[in-house]
């Protein structure tokens, strides 16, 4: 009996001022955390395939890089007018480097570097250029089409937004 | 009871003449957001059209723009400055390579440098299929400007901000 009470309790409260108060604090939480920290994204577009695939979902972790700077094969948030729409790439240079691809091979500072993470054929060709102070360089995991087709390049570490949670 | 009667019924005015007044006299910050989204729709098509019908939506996207429109795209080496006839022209010609398409605007940031012009940071999506169904993905920043004539905001320039330097 007493049971029973409790769960009709629960999903029946009464609209007292203490609970009003609590349901408005836990809306104000959730907003500011799935709003601000944790912000729910739909991943919409194949450049980041097969690592994350269209239609999928996520969370970007807006604290990521807090207390660190991205590195390398870091999968990172771009921001781009505000934050409804972001563009999702992987970190392959760091500010100082160089970056150059060679029949789709990635070489940094002319050292090779291995990219498990590409599953589809590329034959790029990118002259090398150097990576700006206070920028990273971004490319999308999926280089299966021409290279100007792709939208990749450097871009100022300010516009990082956050990290996917997975 | 009379006096909550009399309180509901007030408290139903208020929303109501709220409301209108909202509906009957819009913010400009509403007009600029509405030109935007006449673009929109205007450009978007979902199916193919015939002749006619592509230059009927060309002359209808160019009542947006004013006489002479600055166009600036860095990545592609476009410069310039475009009559509404050259802008009709170039806006049938892209809407012809696509059987379907769709454009949407995301993140408006409007500010008022000075009275009758406006300064908007947005993101602009372009998707949509060719008719050897290749999908189209495209998503950047834009920094647009309008221009008060007549009582009607239409669009004075357009600038594609690099987010990603090759």
């Amino acid at each position: 009996m007493a049971g029973n009470h409790k769960v009709r309790k629960f999903f029946f409260p009464s609209f007292t001022g203490k609970f009003l108060i609590r349901v408005s604090i836990v809306a104000l939480s959730a907003y500011l955390f799935f709003g601000r920290i944790c912000v729910p994204i739909r991943i919409q577009g194949f450049s980041m395939e097969p690592t994350y695939r269209n239609g999928g979902v996520n969370f970007c972790w807006r604290l990521g890089y807090t207390f660190a700077q991205p590195k390398r094969y870091d999968v990172v948030a771009v921001g781009l007018a505000g934050r409804k729409v972001m563009l999702l790439k992987r970190v392959i240079a760091v500010e100082g480097e160089s970056v150059e691809f060679r029949e789709g091979k990635l070489f940094v500072d002319g050292q090779g570097i291995d990219e498990p993470y590409v599953r589809y054929p590329c034959t790029w060709n990118l002259s090398p250029r150097r990576v700006d102070p206070g920028c990273v360089y971004v490319v999308g995991d999926n280089r299966n089409m021409p290279i100007e087709n792709h939208y990749f390049g450097q871009t100022p570490i300010r516009r990082i937004m956050g990290v996917p949670l997975w | 009871m009379v006096k909550i009667k009399s309180l509901t019924i007030l408290l139903l005015v208020l929303i109501v003449g709220t409301c209108s007044v909202l509906y009957l006299f819009p913010s400009e910050e509403k007009k600029i957001k509405k030109q935007f989204a006449l673009l929109s729709q205007w450009a978007s098509k979902d199916q193919e059209e015939n002749i006619f019908a592509l230059v009927e939506r060309g002359k209808r996207i160019v009542t947006l723009f004013d006489e002479n429109c600055g166009l600036k795209v860095p990545p592609y080496s476009i410069d310039g400055r475009y009559t509404r006839e050259e802008i009709a022209a170039y806006a049938a010609r892209a809407r012809s390579q696509f059987s379907r398409l769709n454009l949407e605007f995301y993140d408006l940031n409007i500010s008022f440098p000075e009275e009758g012009l406006a300064r908007v940071s947005l993101t602009g999506r372009l998707t949509g299929e060719s008719p050897g169904k290749e999908n189209v993905n495209e998503i950047r920043e834009l920094q647009c400007v309008l221009k008060k004539i007549e009582g009607k905001w239409l669009f004075s320039e357009f600038e594609m901000v690099e987010v990603l330097k090759k």
